[in-house]
C-alpha cells in the first residue's frame, strides 16, 4: 500500500467519521438534555433518507430544495413522536427504563412501518456532484468533499445555535439543572420538544448525505444508530463536542482499521473500541470523570 | 392593613406516600420580608418549593396578588412575578457568569428590560462584571450565591423566594447577603426565606413562621417570636 | 419483596406445573407441542434476563449474545469434536458464562443505564458480526446445519426415548425439565442472602453499601447465572432446531422479542415473563399469516405496555381487583 492510498483512506475516514459525528451528536444532545437513550435514533436518519428519495427522486425536487424541506420534515416528524409517546413518561417513575423501551419499541415500529409502505427494496439518490478533486495525487470525489463541508457545515450551525441563541441557552440550561431551568422560566417539556426535533432533523442531515453512496431502505438505520453508540461512547454520552471528535475520531480508526484486517470486519473495530473505552476510560475519552 | 400579596391557606404536600406538610398556611405582605424557621426535615424547604410549584400541593390553596397559583407551573412564576433562589445556589454550573444572570431575563416578559436590570445587579453585585467570562461553577460558595441571587432578580419580581440563603457561607459571608437582602427589600421586593439560626433571622425579618414536623407551630412579628416560650427555651436556650 | 409463599401460591404452581406435564398426554399435536417448546425456551430466556433487568435492576439489552454463545458453542463442538450434545449444552452455558463476565465485569461499575444498554448492545452486534464473519467455521449467513440431536436413551418402565424431529414429545419433557431447572434456580437465588441483597442495593444502592455488601461481586455472580441460563436455552435450542443462523441466533429481533415477553408479563416478578414468554410465543403463530405485521405488533406491543401498564400484565389482576372492590381508606 502506497503513502497515497494511506491518506486517501484516512481522508475518507474523517468524511465518514463527519457523518458518524452528526448521528452521535443526535444522540448526544437528546441524551444530555433529557437523559433519555434514543434506540429509535437510527430511524429518524432511515426516514430522513426516504424524506430525500421521495422529493428527489420520486418528484424530481432538485437536491438543494429536496434536502432542507426533507430536514425540516424529520424535525416535525420528530417532535411529533416524542410528543406522543417519551413526553409521557419522563418523570414518571421508572422513565429512565421506559423511556429506553419505549423508544425501543417505535424504531421497532417505525421500521416495520416504513417496510409495509414503502417496500423493502433498496433506493438510492443519484449524486449531488459529479467529478473528482485531484492534489498530488490524493483523489477525493466532489461528492465525499460535499459531505464533509455540509457536515462541517451543519455542525457549525448547531454550535451557533447553542451559543448565541435564546433557544441554545435555553437548551444548555436544561440539560444542567431541569429545576433551575424551570425557575428562570424555561419550559423543560418545550425544551425536550424542540431538542428531540433537532437531533431527528441532524439525523435527516446525514441521511441525505449519505444517501447517494448507502442504499436506503427500512433498516439502513439500525447499523447507524450502532455507529452512533460508538461515538457517544468515545465523546462521552451527553456531550455534543465529545460526539464531533468520537465520530472523527471513529472514521479514522475504522479506516485504518479496515486497511489492517479487512472491510468485513469495519464493525467490530468500532465496537472493540467502545468496549476498550469502557473499561478505561467509561466517561469518554475527551470528558472529565463526572 | 393592605392586601396580602401571597397568601397560602391549608396546604398539604406529599413525597409519595411520606406526608411533609400538614394544613399550612401563611402570609406575606407587599414589601415584607417574611422568615420561615425549623429544624431540618421540619419541611421549611417544601413550603418554598411548592409556592414555586416544584413540590406538587395535594390539597390547599396558594394565592398571589389575588391569583390562585396553586397549579402555576414552575416555568411561568417568572411572569407573574414571582422568583427564586434555589437551595445551594443551583447555578448553571458549565455556564459563565454573565450567561447564568442573563438567563434570569429568559423569560420574555423580562427579556426586554434586561439591558438596564443588568446594569442594576452589577451594580449590586460588582463581582459579577469582573468576573464576567469565569465559569460559574468553579467560583467560590459566596460568589456563587451572589450569582444565584443576582440570576433571579434579573425577572424584576415583586416576590423572591430563597430557599436556605446562607447554607455552607462563612459568617462574613452571611452578612454581607443578610444586607444585600435588605436592599432588595428596600427596592419593594417581599422577600420568603428560611433557615435554620432563628437567631440570623429575627434580626432581619418583619414575620417569622415556625414550623416543625410540617406544621407551623407559631408564628408571629420578630419581636413576639423571639420572645415566646417556644423560641427562647428550644432555639435560644435561655 | 419477598413474603412466604402462600399456600394459594403453591397450589397454583403445582397446577401450572401438573397441566405442563399433562399436555403431551393429552394431545401429541406436533405442531402445539413445538410452539410449547418454543415458548418454553423463551421462558428460560426471558425469566434469565428478568433476573438482571428486572430484579438486579440492571437494564441490559444484549442477552442475546449469550443465547448465541450457547447455541454456536455447543453446536460445534459437538459436530467438531463429535461430543453428546449431553455434554456439550453445559460447555456451551459455560462459554456464555465467561462471555457474561467479560462483559459484565466493566458494566457493573457503570451507574449509568444508558451506558450499560449501548455497551451490552454492542457486545452482542460483535458476537453477531463474527459469527457471520468466521464462515470457515460457522458458515456464517448460509446457516449452521447438521447439528447432531439429543442421543436417545432407555428409561425404565417407559421404553427407549429417542430425540428425533417425529416426535417432540421427548424435546417437550426435556424442555421442561431445563425451564423448571432454570426458574427454581432463580427463585432460591433470589430467596438466599444473594437475593435480598440484590434487591436492596436495588432499591437503595448507597444503602446497601454502607451494609459492607460486595456489590460488584454480586452483580458479577447474577449477571454470570443469568448468562448460563441463557446459555442453557440457546444450547438447547440449537440441538432442538438443529440449523442456526446468526441472525436466528443472535440478531437483535430476538433480544426485542424477550424484553417485550418479560415486559408484557411484568418485570421482577417470577411468573411475568413465563406468561409473557407463552402469550408471545403464541401471538408469534397467531400472527404467522400475517408475517409482515408481526414485528409491528412486538413494537407497538412495547410501547403500549410501557405507557399504560408499565408493571405488565400481571399486576393487572390485583389492578382490578382494586379499583372494583370499595376501597375503605378514602
Amino acid at each position: 500500500m502506497t503513502f497515497t492510498i494511506f491518506l486517501e483512506q484516512i481522508i475518507n475516514g474523517l468524511i465518514i467519521g463527519s457523518m458518524y459525528a452528526l448521528i452521535g451528536s443526535g444522540i448526544a444532545l437528546v441524551y444530555g438534555t433529557m437523559r433519555v437513550l434514543n434506540l429509535a435514533h437510527g430511524e429518524f436518519y432511515m426516514l430522513g433518507g426516504y424524506f430525500v428519495f421521495f422529493l428527489a427522486v420520486t418528484y424530481g425536487l432538485p437536491p438543494f430544495l429536496a434536502i432542507p424541506v426533507a430536514v425540516v420534515g424529520t424535525f416535525f416528524l420528530g417532535m411529533l413522536i416524542q410528543r406522543m409517546t417519551i413526553h409521557y413518561l419522563l418523570g414518571k417513575e421508572g422513565w429512565m427504563f421506559s423511556t429506553i423501551a419505549a423508544t425501543l419499541g417505535l424504531s421497532i415500529v417505525l421500521q416495520n412501518a416504513a417496510l409495509l409502505l414503502f417496500g423493502e427494496q433498496f433506493q438510492s439518490v443519484p449524486y449531488y456532484l459529479d467529478g473528482m478533486l485531484e492534489i498530488a495525487g490524493i483523489r477525493i470525489p466532489y461528492q465525499r468533499l460535499l459531505i464533509f463541508v455540509v457536515a462541517l457545515g451543519t455542525i457549525g450551525v448547531m454550535t451557533f445555535v447553542l451559543k448565541k441563541t435564546r433557544l441554545g441557552w435555553a437548551i444548555r440550561a436544561t440539560a444542567q439543572d431541569r429545576d433551575a431551568a424551570a425557575v428562570v422560566g424555561i419550559p423543560a417539556q418545550r425544551i425536550y420538544l424542540i431538542t428531540f426535533g433537532l437531533a431527528a432533523a441532524l439525523g435527516a442531515v446525514a441521511a441525505a448525505m449519505l444517501a447517494p453512496i448507502y442504499a436506503i431502505n427500512p433498516w439502513s438505520g439500525l447499523p447507524i444508530l450502532l455507529k452512533g453508540f460508538v461515538v457517544v461512547i468515545l465523546g462521552g454520552l451527553g456531550s455534543f463536542p465529545g460526539a464531533i471528535a468520537g465520530g472523527l475520531l471513529l472514521g479514522v480508526v475504522e479506516a485504518i482499521g479496515v486497511q489492517l484486517t479487512s472491510s468485513e470486519w469495519r464493525d467490530v473495530i468500532g465496537f472493540a473500541l467502545m468496549i476498550a473505552v469502557i473499561w478505561w476510560r467509561p466517561w469518554g475519552l475527551f470528558g472529565k470523570k463526572a | 392593613m393592605s392586601e396580602p400579596l401571597l397568601t397560602v391557606e391549608n396546604l398539604n404536600v406529599l413525597y409519595g406516600d411520606y406526608q411533609v406538610l400538614w394544613d399550612v398556611s401563611m402570609q406575606a405582605r407587599a414589601g415584607e420580608i417574611v422568615a420561615v424557621l425549623g429544624p431540618n426535615g421540619s419541611g421549611k424547604s417544601t413550603v418554598l418549593k411548592a409556592i414555586m410549584g416544584l413540590a406538587p400541593a395535594k390539597s390547599g390553596r396558594i394565592m398571589f396578588e389575588g391569583r390562585d397559583i396553586t397549579r402555576v407551573p414552575t416555568h411561568e412564576m417568572v411572569a407573574l412575578g414571582i422568583s427564586m433562589v434555589l437551595e445551594r445556589r443551583r447555578l448553571f454550573s458549565a455556564m459563565t457568569v454573565r450567561e447564568n444572570v442573563l438567563l434570569g431575563a429568559y423569560h420574555r416578559s423580562a427579556g426586554k428590560e434586561a439591558k438596564s436590570r443588568l446594569e442594576w445587579v452589577e451594580d449590586l453585585f460588582p463581582i459579577l462584571a469582573e468576573r464576567r467570562d469565569q465559569i460559574a461553577g468553579r467560583m467560590s460558595g459566596g460568589e456563587q450565591q451572589m450569582v444565584a441571587i443576582a440570576r433571579s432578580l434579573m425577572s424584576k419580581p415583586r416576590l423572591l423566594l430563597m430557599d436556605e440563603p446562607y447554607l455552607g457561607l462563612s459568617p462574613r459571608i452571611v452578612k454581607q447577603i443578610a444586607g444585600i437582602i435588605q436592599r432588595i427589600n428596600q427596592d419593594g421586593v417581599a422577600v420568603i426565606f428560611n433557615e435554620q439560626n432563628v437567631q440570623l433571622s429575627f434580626g432581619l425579618s418583619n414575620h417569622g413562621y415556625l414550623l416543625e414536623g410540617g406544621r407551623v407551630v407559631l408564628s408571629g412579628t420578630g419581636q413576639e417570636m423571639i420572645g415566646s416560650d417556644v423560641i427562647r427555651r428550644v432555639y435560644l436556650g435561655v | 419483596m419477598f413474603q412466604p409463599v402462600k399456600p394459594a401460591q403453591w397450589l397454583m404452581v403445582v397446577a401450572a406445573v401438573a397441566a405442563m406435564i399433562a399436555v403431551p398426554l393429552v394431545t401429541r399435536d406436533s405442531y402445539l407441542l413445538h410452539v410449547l417448546i418454543l415458548a418454553m425456551i423463551f421462558g428460560i430466556f426471558a425469566s434469565a434476563w428478568n433476573l438482571v433487568a428486572g430484579f438486579a435492576g440492571l437494564k441490559t439489552f444484549g442477552h442475546h449474545a449469550f443465547f448465541g454463545i450457547g447455541a454456536y458453542v455447543s453446536a460445534l463442538i459437538s459436530i467438531k469434536a463429535g461430543l453428546s450434545p449431553w455434554l456439550t449444552i453445559w460447555i456451551g452455558a459455560l462459554a456464555a458464562t465467561v462471555a457474561g463476565v467479560f462483559i459484565g465485569l466493566p458494566i457493573l461499575r457503570i451507574k449509568s443505564m444508558a451506558h450499560v444498554a449501548i455497551v451490552t448492545l454492542g457486545f452482542a452486534e460483535i458476537v453477531r458480526i463474527v459469527i457471520s464473519n468466521l464462515q470457515s467455521v460457522t458458515r456464517g449467513e448460509l446457516g449452521l446445519w447438521g447439528i447432531r440431536p439429543f442421543e436417545g436413551f432407555d428409561l425404565p418402565g417407559f421404553g427407549t426415548i429417542v430425540f428425533s424431529p417425529a416426535d417432540k414429545v421427548p424435546y417437550y419433557y426435556l424442555a421442561l425439565v431445563l425451564l423448571l431447572l432454570s426458574v427454581a434456580a432463580i427463585a432460591l437465588l433470589m430467596r438466599s442472602r444473594i437475593g435480598l441483597s440484590i434487591i436492596a442495593m436495588r432499591d437503595a444502592e448507597d444503602a446497601a453499601e454502607s451494609l459492607g455488601v460486595n456489590l460488584t461481586r454480586k452483580k458479577l455472580q447474577v449477571f454470570a447465572i443469568s448468562a448460563f441460563l441463557v446459555g442453557i436455552a440457546g444450547a438447547f435450542y440449537a440441538h432442538y432446531i438443529s440449523i442456526l443462523t446468526p441472525n436466528a441466533a443472535v440478531g437483535a429481533d430476538l433480544m426485542i422479542l424477550v424484553i417485550a415477553m418479560a415486559l408484557v408479563g411484568g418485570l421482577s416478578t417470577f411468573a411475568g415473563p413465563l406468561v409473557g414468554a407463552l402469550i408471545l410465543t403464541g401471538l408469534v403463530e397467531l400472527l404467522r399469516d400475517l408475517d409482515q405485521f408481526r414485528l409491528l405488533v412486538y413494537g407497538a406491543m412495547i410501547i403500549l405496555i410501557v405507557m399504560f401498564l408499565p408493571k405488565g400484565l400481571m399486576t393487572l389482576g390485583p389492578m382490578l381487583k382494586r379499583r372494583f372492590t370499595p376501597s375503605s381508606s378514602s
